[in-house]
C-alpha cells in the first residue's frame, strides 16, 4: 500500500483521511457515520442502483452515490443535510409503494433494513392510492424462497451469484415497475454457497426455508462462535432461542470467509441441540454400568486407566483446550492418539481468496495434528488388549467397536453414547462445542475463539474442565477453572502456539507461529 | 426536406439533400452524388486535424445532449496501446424523432463515411452502428450498403488502399428505448441487459468491452464529411449572428397535429414561428396549436407564447424554457386533451424503465397510475401536489435522465395546463372525451 | 414464473393473454445452430472480442427460425455461447421484440406514443381489433393468423400511424386502411 495517496476531506464534520479510490461510504464508516444503504455490500461489486446512499457534496450540482463515487481531496459532504434527508426519505417512499404490509408475518421483521431505515427516517404515512403490484411465492431450490412482493432490487443476490459463487443462476427479469427476481426453469438454487443470497438480502424477499416462521428475530441470543463443520474455520454466529440452536450465519472476517458462510455450515446445526445427549455420569459399580455421581464416574474412569497404555481417540472436533490436556493424559500413560475425519466434496467460493467447505468435515483436524494426534483411517490399529481405550466424542466404526471390546476397559468422554460397547469402565458426559468456550486451529494454522452459546444438558460439564479433574484424578494435578488458562499452558507447552493469548486472539483469530497464510491475506 | 415533401425554399439541405432519391443508397450513386471524396481526404490527414477541424465547426452531437463533437473526440487518448471503438447510435426511439431513420434508408453511405472518418479520427479501428430492431429498412440498406463498401474495399482491412483498417458493422437492437442512452448502448452491444452505466468511468476511459469508446448520434456524424469538404468556416456560418456557439444545420423531425409533418431542415437559430406556420404548414383545418414538444419528449412542453417568440438552436430553445434535445417536434393542437396525452407520455417512460434505479422504476410507474386515474376522472387536487414531489424525487438523483425525463412533462402540464387537470379532477371525467361523444 | 400485473398494452399483456394454449412446451426442441445458421454466427463472434456480444443477434436468429423464442432455445444459444440460461433469460426478458410464446402468423403492432396518439393511433388499433376478429390486445384470434398489441414509438412519427407486421414496417396507416392492408396477408 506503500505509493497511495491519502486523501483528506470532511464528512458530517469530521476530519477523515482516507487512501485514493475509497468510496464516500466506506469513507464515513472510517469516522462511524453510517450512510443508509442497501445495494451496497462490501462483498460485492458496487452496483449503484438502490440510489439510498446520496450524499449531499458541496458544490456538486447533484447528489452524489456514496458508494459510487471516490473521495476527493477537501471534499465537504453531508449525509444529514435537508436534501440528502429528503432524498432518502424519497427512496423509502418509492419502495414502499408496493411492498405488501407484511411485518407480522415476514421473518426478517426486527432484522430488517427496511424497517430500520424507515423507522428513523421514512414517511409516517403512505399516499400511495394505487392498486399494489402482486407476484406469487416462489421455490428458488435449496435452502431459498422468493418473496417477490418483497423484493427491492437490490440485485445483492444476482451479484453474489455471478462474481462470488461465479454461478449465474439469477437474474433480474422484465424492466420497469415489473421486474423481479428470475432464475431459469430447472436451474435451481443448488450451490452449495446459494444461501448467502438469504443473509445478503436486506429485506425478507429471499428467506431460508429451514428457517421459515421459526423463531422472530429478536427472540434470538446470538454467541460468536466458529463454524465447526470443516477444517475451513469459518468465523459464525450461533443463534438461540430457548437454549436450543435455531439458526447459524456468518460472521465477517476478510482474512477467513469474508462475509459468508456455506449451505453446509448453514444448515447443519441439528447435532448441536441432541438428540440423544449423554446427560449424566456413569460408572461401572459391581459389574454394572449405572448413573453415578461426578467424583465416582471420575474415580472409575482414573482406576480404569491407572498403570495401562492409553490409546485416546480423539474427536477432531474437540477445542484446543481438550485436545491439550488429552496429550498430558497420553504423556502420563505412556499411551498415543488419534482420529479419523470424515470427509465430503469439497465446494470452492471462487469470488474469495482460499474459501472453500473443505473435504475434511471437522473444526480441528489441525489443532489436533499440531498436538501430536495422528490422523488415519485406522486409528484402532495399535490397540492392544491391555491397553485402555478412551474415546473422546469420536464415533465408531462397527469394526472399531468390535476393536474396542478387546481393550482392557473403555473409558467413554463425549456427547453422545456409543452403543454396542460391553467393557466401558466409566461414561464422562461432555458439552459440545456450543455449549462451551475454547479454541479451534484452522487448515491454514488460525486459531479461532468460540464462545459459549448455550447451556449444556443435564450434568454435561466443559470438555476441559472434565479432563483436567480426570488428570486430577490420575495424580497429575491440573487446576485450571478457565478455559483461557487451559489455553496458556497450551501455549506454553507448543512452540507453534507461543505468545498467543485468548485476549490477543480476540474474535478475529490469529495464525500459529510460521503459518503460512495464503497470498494477499493480510497478516 | 420536409420529406416527403419537396424541399421548402427556406430549408437548407445539406444532410437531406438527397432524401426519397433512390439511387443515393448504392455505392455508385453516393460517389456520383460527392461521397466518399471526404473519406479519402480524411484518412490522408493525422487523427488530431481531423478533430481539430470538428473542434473548430462547432459541430454538438445531435442525438440530444447537445455536447461538441470535437471535444468529445479529443478525450480518446491516442497511442495507449488500447483497442478503441466508434459506436454510432442509431437507436433513434425519443418519441417525435424519426430523422435517423431517413438519414440510413436514403443516404446509408453517409453514415458510413462519417463513421469511418469519426473511427479514423479517435484512433478506432472498429466501429458498430447499433439500429434499434424496428427499424426494418434502415437495417436492410445499411447492411447492404456495408456489403457494398467492404467489397469495394471503401472500409475493411485496408481502408481505401491506405493499409489502415476501418471496420463498420451492423448491430441490430431488440427493443428498448433507454439502449438509445450511451452507456446503455455499451451494455447492450456487450449483449448484456441495457443498463445505463455509473460515470465514472466514462466511455472515453473505460467503455464498450472495458476499452475507450466515443459514442456518436447518426446526425453528428453524417454532417462530418460536409465539414471536412467545405470547412469548418462554412459550418461556423450557418448560426445567429449573436450566438456562435449553435452552427451548422439540424434536422427536426416535426410530427402530430400540423398540416405537414416531415423532416425539415434549418440553420440554428430559425425562428420557430415560422417554421411552424410557414414551412410545415400550420395547423390542421380548422384547429390551432395549443402546445409544441420542440426536443423530443423529454424535453419542457412550450406553450404557443413560448414557441412563437423562440429561435430553433440550443440557447434560443433553452431561453424560451425547453430545450432543443433531438429536435423530434411534437405539436398538439386545441382537440387533443393535455392531461391524456401527458399521461401516455408517463405510460412510456415506465414501460421503458430498465428497473435499476428505485425512483425511476417505482417513480414512473406510479406517476402514470395516478395521471391515468386522473384522466379517467378519479383525480383529487391533492394527486397534483404528489405528482409533483414524487416529480421532483425522481430528479437528479438517478443513474441517467430517463427518471427526469418522466417528470418533465408532467410538470410542464400541471404549470402550464393546470385548467385541464382541474376541469378532469372537478368534472370527474375528461372534457375534450366528452366533447368528442357530444 | 412470476405473473405481474403488467402496466402497458404491450410485450407483457401478450405473454399474460397466452396463458397455457399454445406454448409448444411439448415439442422437442430442433437446434437452430446448425449448417448456414452455425457458419452465419461463427462470422458473427469474429466481429467482437467476446462471445456474449453475439447474444442479441443469435436470439434474433432463434427467432427468425423458430417464430419465438423458447426456454429450450434460450439455452441452445446460452450453450453456444457459453452463458447460463438464466444470464440469457435475463436479457431475452428485458428487450420487447424477442416473443417469449408463440404468436400469430401476423404480429401487428401499432405505435400508440403521444405523436402518434394525437393522431389517432388509437382508431387504427381498434380497426385492427375489430377487423382481425382478435377482440382483445394481445390474444391471438381463432384461427391463429393475428395478434394485434400496441407498441411504444416506432421512430415514425411523421409518418402516423406506423404500424409493424412480423418485421414489415409500413408507414401511415389510417383505419380505413386496415381492411385492405389485412386482405393482403395470407
Amino acid at each position: 500500500m506503500a505509493d497511495v495517496k491519502t486523501i483528506n476531506l470532511t464528512i458530517e464534520d469530521r476530519p477523515v483521511a482516507v487512501p485514493e479510490g475509497t468510496s464516500l461510504l466506506e469513507a464515513a464508516r472510517t469516522v462511524g457515520v453510517l450512510i443508509p444503504h442497501y445495494c451496497y455490500h462490501p462483498g460485492l461489486p458496487v452496483a449503484g442502483v438502490c440510489r439510498m446512499c446520496l450524499v449531499d457534496v458541496e458544490k456538486a450540482p447533484k447528489l452524489a452515490p456514496a458508494c459510487a463515487t471516490s473521495v476527493a481531496e477537501g471534499q465537504i459532504v453531508h449525509v444529514h443535510s435537508e436534501k440528502a434527508r429528503e432524498a432518502r426519505k424519497g427512496v423509502l417512499e418509492m419502495l414502499l409503494i408496493n411492498h405488501p404490509l407484511d411485518c407480522p408475518i415476514c421473518d426478517q421483521a426486527g432484522e430488517c433494513e427496511l424497517q430500520d431505515y424507515t423507522f428513523q427516517e421514512g414517511r409516517k404515512d403512505s399516499r400511495y392510492k394505487e392498486p399494489k403490484r402482486f407476484n406469487p411465492v416462489e421455490d428458488f431450490g435449496g435452502d431459498v424462497v422468493y418473496v417477490p412482493n418483497r423484493c427491492i432490487l437490490c440485485t445483492r443476490c444476482v451479484r453474489f451469484m455471478d462474481d462470488v459463487a461465479q454461478e449465474p443462476v439469477l437474474n433480474v427479469s422484465e424492466r420497469g415497475d415489473r421486474a423481479y427476481i428470475g432464475k431459469f426453469e430447472g436451474k435451481d438454487l443448488t450451490h452449495p454457497w446459494a444461501g448467502n443470497v438469504v443473509e445478503l438480502c436486506p429485506v425478507g424477499a429471499l428467506l431460508s426455508k429451514d428457517f421459515l416462521n421459526k423463531a422472530r428475530a429478536w427472540e434470538l441470543d446470538r454467541t460468536a462462535s466458529i463454524c465447526p463443520n470443516c477444517t475451513q474455520g469459518c468465523n459464525a454466529i450461533v443463534e438461540t432461542r430457548d437454549n436450543t440452536v435455531v439458526r447459524m450465519r456468518p460472521r465477517a472476517n476478510s482474512e477467513v470467509n469474508d462475509y459468508f458462510l456455506c449451505d453446509v455450515g448453514r444448515l447443519d446445526y441439528r447435532w448441536m441441540n441432541g438428540p440423544n445427549r449423554l446427560e449424566l455420569p456413569q460408572a461401572r459399580q459391581n459389574g454394572l454400568l449405572a448413573d453415578a455421581d461426578w467424583d465416582i464416574a471420575l474415580g472409575a474412569a482414573a482406576a480404569a486407566i491407572r498403570g495401562k497404555r492409553a490409546l485416546v481417540l480423539a474427536s477432531p472436533m474437540l477445542s484446543n483446550e481438550a485436545l491439550h490436556l488429552l496429550t498430558r493424559l497420553i504423556r502420563v500413560t505412556g499411551g498415543s492418539g488419534a482420529f479419523r475425519v470424515a470427509r465430503g466434496p469439497e465446494a470452492p467460493l471462487p469470488g474469495v481468496k482460499d474459501l472453500s467447505l473443505r473435504s475434511e468435515r471437522a473444526a480441528n483436524v489441525t489443532g489436533a495434528e499440531k498436538l501430536g494426534f495422528k490422523k488415519t483411517d485406522t486409528p484402532l490399529a495399535g490397540l492392544q488388549g491391555t491397553d485402555v481405550l478412551v474415546i473422546v466424542d469420536h464415533t465408531l466404526t462397527d469394526a472399531e467397536i468390535e476393536a474396542a471390546n478387546r481393550a482392557s476397559a473403555v473409558v467413554v468422554i463425549g456427547t453422545t453414547l456409543v452403543a454396542g460397547l460391553s467393557n466401558v469402565a466409566a461414561v464422562l458426559p461432555i458439552t459440545n462445542f456450543a455449549e462451551e468456550e475454547g479454541t479451534f486451529t484452522n487448515l491454514r494454522g488460525r486459531v479461532q475463539r468460540f464462545l459459549q452459546a448455550k447451556a449444556a444438558p443435564g450434568l454435561a460439564r466443559p470438555s476441559w474442565f472434565v479432563l483436567a479433574d480426570l488428570l486430577g484424578a490420575l495424580g497429575d494435578a491440573a487446576n485450571y477453572f478457565l478455559p483461557a488458562d487451559v489455553f496458556a499452558a497450551l501455549a506454553a507447552s507448543h512452540a507453534e502456539f507461543a505468545g498467543l493469548t485468548y485476549d490477543r486472539i480476540g474474535l478475529r483469530g490469529l495464525p500459529v507461529v510460521g503459518a503460512a497464510q495464503p497470498a494477499g491475506v493480510a497478516q | 426536406m420536409g420529406y416527403p415533401h419537396a424541399p421548402h425554399a427556406r430549408e437548407t439541405v445539406v444532410l437531406s439533400k438527397y432524401f426519397g432519391d433512390r439511387e443515393a443508397t448504392t455505392l455508385d450513386g453516393w460517389r456520383k452524388r460527392g461521397g466518399y471524396v471526404a473519406l479519402e481526404k480524411a484518412l490522408g490527414m493525422t487523427p488530431a486535424e481531423i478533430v481539430g477541424i470538428v473542434k473548430d465547426s462547432g459541430l454538438r452531437g445531435r442525438g440530444g445532449a447537445g455536447f461538441p463533437t470535437g471535444l468529445k473526440w479529443s478525450f480518446m487518448k491516442p497511442g495507449d496501446g488500447k483497442p478503441h471503438y466508434l459506436c454510432c447510435n442509431a437507436d433513434e426511439s425519443e418519441p417525435g424523432t424519426f430523422k435517423d431513420r431517413e438519414i440510413m434508408r436514403w443516404t446509408p453511405h453517409s453514415l458510413i463515411e462519417g463513421c469511418a472518418i469519426g473511427s479514423y479520427a479517435i484512433g478506432a479501428e472498429t466501429c458498430y452502428i447499433y439500429i434499434r430492431g424496428e427499424f426494418t429498412e434502415p437495417l436492410e440498406r445499411m447492411e447492404a450498403a456495408v456489403r457494398e463498401a467492404r467489397a469495394a474495399g471503401v472500409i475493411g482491412p485496408n481502408a481505401m488502399g491506405t493499409g489502415k483498417r476501418v471496420d463498420v458493422w451492423v448491430h441490430k437492437g431488440a427493443g428498448a428505448y433507454i439502449c438509445g442512452e450511451e452507456t446503455a448502448l455499451m451494455n447492450s452491444l456487450e449483449g448484456r441487459r441495457g443498463n445505463p452505466r455509473i460515470k465514472p468511468p466514462f466511455p472515453a476511459v473505460a467503455g464498450v468491452f472495458g476499452q475507450p469508446t466515443t459514442i456518436n448520434n447518426v446526425e453528428t456524424l453524417v454532417a462530418v464529411p460536409h465539414i471536412l469538404n467545405n470547412g469548418a468556416d462554412w459550418y461556423k456560418k450557418m448560426a445567429r449572428p449573436d450566438n456562435p456557439k449553435s452552427t451548422g444545420t439540424k434536422l427536426w423531425s416535426v410530427c402530430g397535429n400540423v398540416a405537414r409533418p416531415g423532416n425539415y431542415e434549418v440553420e440554428m437559430g430559425f425562428p420557430f414561428k415560422d417554421f411552424l406556420y410557414d414551412l410545415c404548414g400550420g395547423p390542421p383545418p380548422g384547429r390551432k396549436f395549443k402546445a409544441v414538444i420542440p426536443g423530443g419528449s423529454s424535453v419542457p412542453i412550450m406553450n404557443m407564447e413560448e414557441a412563437d417568440a423562440a429561435l430553433m438552436d440550443y440557447e434560443g430553445m433553452v431561453a424560451k424554457g425547453s430545450m432543443l434535445g433531438s429536435a423530434g417536434c411534437i405539436v398538439i393542437d386545441d382537440a387533443q386533451c393535455m392531461v391524456k396525452q401527458i399521461a401516455r407520455l408517463a405510460r412510456f417512460y415506465a414501460h421503458e424503465s430498465c428497473a435499476q434505479c428505485t425512483q425511476c422504476r417505482e417513480g414512473t410507474a406510479w406517476a402514470t397510475k395516478i395521471m391515468e386515474r386522473i384522466e379517467a376522472g378519479g383525480g383529487t387536487l391533492a394527486d397534483l401536489d404528489t405528482l409533483l414531489e414524487i416529480g421532483d424525487n425522481m430528479t437528479g438523483k438517478t443513474i441517467c435522465v430517463l427518471s427526469d425525463s418522466c417528470a418533465v412533462p408532467i410538470a410542464s402540464g400541471i404549470q402550464k395546463w393546470r385548467d385541464e387537470f382541474e376541469a378532469h379532477i372537478k368534472g370527474k371525467r375528461c372534457p375534450f372525451r366528452a366533447a368528442a361523444a357530444a | 414464473m412470476a405473473i405481474s400485473k403488467e402496466m402497458g398494452g404491450t410485450h407483457a399483456e401478450s405473454h399474460a393473454a397466452h396463458g397455457s394454449a399454445a406454448h409448444g412446451h411439448g415439442e422437442p426442441h430442433e437446434p437452430v445452430f446448425v449448417g448456414d445458421r452455425r457458419k452465419q454466427l461463427d462470422e458473427l463472434l469474429t466481429r467482437y472480442p467476446t462471445r456474449m456480444a453475439v447474444l442479441l443477434p443469435a436470439l434474433w436468429m432463434v427467432q427468425e427460425d423458430r417464430g419465438w423464442v423458447s426456454e429450450a432455445g434460450m439455452a441452445e444459444v446460452a450453450e453456444v455461447l457459453s452463458l447460463t440460461p438464466a444470464y440469457v433469460k435475463g436479457v431475452v426478458t428485458f428487450y420487447t421484440m424477442y416473443h417469449q410464446h408463440p404468436v400469430g402468423k401476423h404480429f401487428i403492432q401499432v405505435c400508440t406514443t403521444s405523436p402518434c396518439n394525437v393522431c389517432g393511433a388509437e382508431d387504427v388499433v381498434n380497426a385492427f381489433l375489430k377487423h382481425t376478429k382478435c377482440g382483445e390486445l394481445g390474444v391471438t384470434s381463432e384461427d391463429g393468423r393475428f395478434t394485434v398489441i400496441e407498441v411504444e414509438c416506432l421512430g415514425a412519427c411523421g409518418f402516423a400511424t406506423p404500424v409493424m407486421i412480423n418485421s414489415d414496417f409500413i408507414e401511415s396507416v389510417t383505419p380505413e386502411k386496415v381492411p385492405d392492408l389485412l386482405s393482403k396477408l395470407t
